[in-house]
């Protein structure tokens, strides 16, 4: 696209904290509710909860980190070939 | 649910029962109620404003179509082009602001004398709303980069595999259900919460000026009533505020996904 020169990678810093939210909801849900099927399971009450949600909550931080947090430090020529990824 | 404040008191909270107010008495799943006469309503009186603020359009404008060209403006500008990119968000210009104007009028709604119902807080209203901008998110990203493409582009590249299926999983639940989701109850839940207060300290003053028969009441009632009017003030704030952030959420997702990795 001819505009991307102008366009920062990825929507402006106080728009982009509105979508963050999504995938800092996304994360405890799913992995706390994986666990608490394997503690269903396994018999094991509160365990793999707990490991779920504060892993979930961890995997959302990282994916918010590579999605919006590395723009600014990553060279376009870094490791990936899709230097910059929007949103 | 009626909640008593002291013994043989007869003060009625605000419940979700004051949500729904069938009217001409319908009933059910097909009865028209208070908030279907209110988003027709909002059709009649967004229509109205914008013929008249683009009749006789001048140069030097009138004040209506200044008002008109600001709002149109910000939607453009603003939420338009600066978020999708210049290169083809015009065609999602009439989207945006009609559904900024939409929620704007309906959300203006609950504290217009008379009117003071606002739509969308009946959750089926804020449903359909982030339906549209959820199927179209999503048909935009197929068009734009095909089926593939577009799975390919909700996740971030250049991880290593063991990191990617833990994330894989997160990003569909993401894109096909929280998204959509967060939409449409962060709308709904700031318009139903802000209309039950009101609701509340209206009733509430009024019930301990009126009806509690205790003199030492009356002061405690005004102050209800002032605190009407200051949340009122605030309501302003948060019926602005969530028609922005509504349509603002619905420019980035479609931004997201006609975003390009080259």
């Amino acid at each position: 696209m001819d505009d991307d020169a102008h366009r920062p990678a990825g929507p402006p810093g106080e728009a982009a904290a509105w979508t963050v939210l999504a995938y800092l909801i996304s994360g405890p849900l799913l992995y706390g509710g994986l666990g608490w099927l394997a503690d269903r399971w396994l018999g094991t009450k509160p365990i793999f909860v707990f490991v779920g949600i504060l892993g979930g909550m961890a995997l959302a931080l990282y994916v918010v980190w590579v999605r919006y947090g590395t723009h600014d430090r990553r060279p376009p020529s870094a490791s990936d070939d899709a230097g910059h990824h929007c949103e | 649910m009626s909640a008593m404040l002291a013994a043989g008191s007869g003060f009625e909270a605000p419940s979700t029962a004051d949500f729904w107010q069938p009217l001409f008495g319908t009933d059910g799943p097909f009865a028209i109620t208070r908030a279907s006469i209110v988003i027709l309503l909002s059709a009649v009186v967004i229509i109205g404003l914008l013929l008249l603020g683009t009749r006789r359009l001048a140069v030097v404008p009138t004040k209506g179509q200044y008002l008109t060209e600001q709002v149109y403006g910000m939607v453009r500008n603003g939420l338009g082009r600066d978020i999708i990119g210049s290169h083809d968000f015009l065609k999602f210009v009439p989207l945006l602001f009609s559904m900024f104007v939409l929620i704007l009028v309906n959300n203006l709604f609950g504290i217009i004398p008379l009117v003071q119902f606002p739509t969308m807080s009946r959750i089926g209203f804020p449903v359909g709303l982030a339906l549209v901008v959820f199927v179209i998110y999503h048909l935009v990203g197929i068009r734009a980069k095909g089926l593939g493409g577009h799975f390919k582009h909700m996740i971030p590249p250049g991880l290593p595999l063991p990191v990617l299926l833990l994330i894989v999983p997160l990003e569909l639940l993401t894109y096909f259900f929280t998204r959509p989701v967060t939409l449409a109850l962060r709308l709904f839940g700031n318009m139903f919460a802000g209309h039950l207060l009101l609701v509340l300290f209206a009733a509430g003053g009024e019930y301990l000026i009126l009806h509690s028969n205790v003199p030492g009441y009356v002061p405690v009632g005004a102050f209800s009533y002032v605190m009407a009017f200051v949340m009122t003030v605030f309501e302003i704030l948060v019926e602005f505020l969530q028609a922005y952030i509504f349509t603002l959420l619905a420019a980035l997702y479609i931004a997201g996904s006609l975003a390009d990795e080259h």
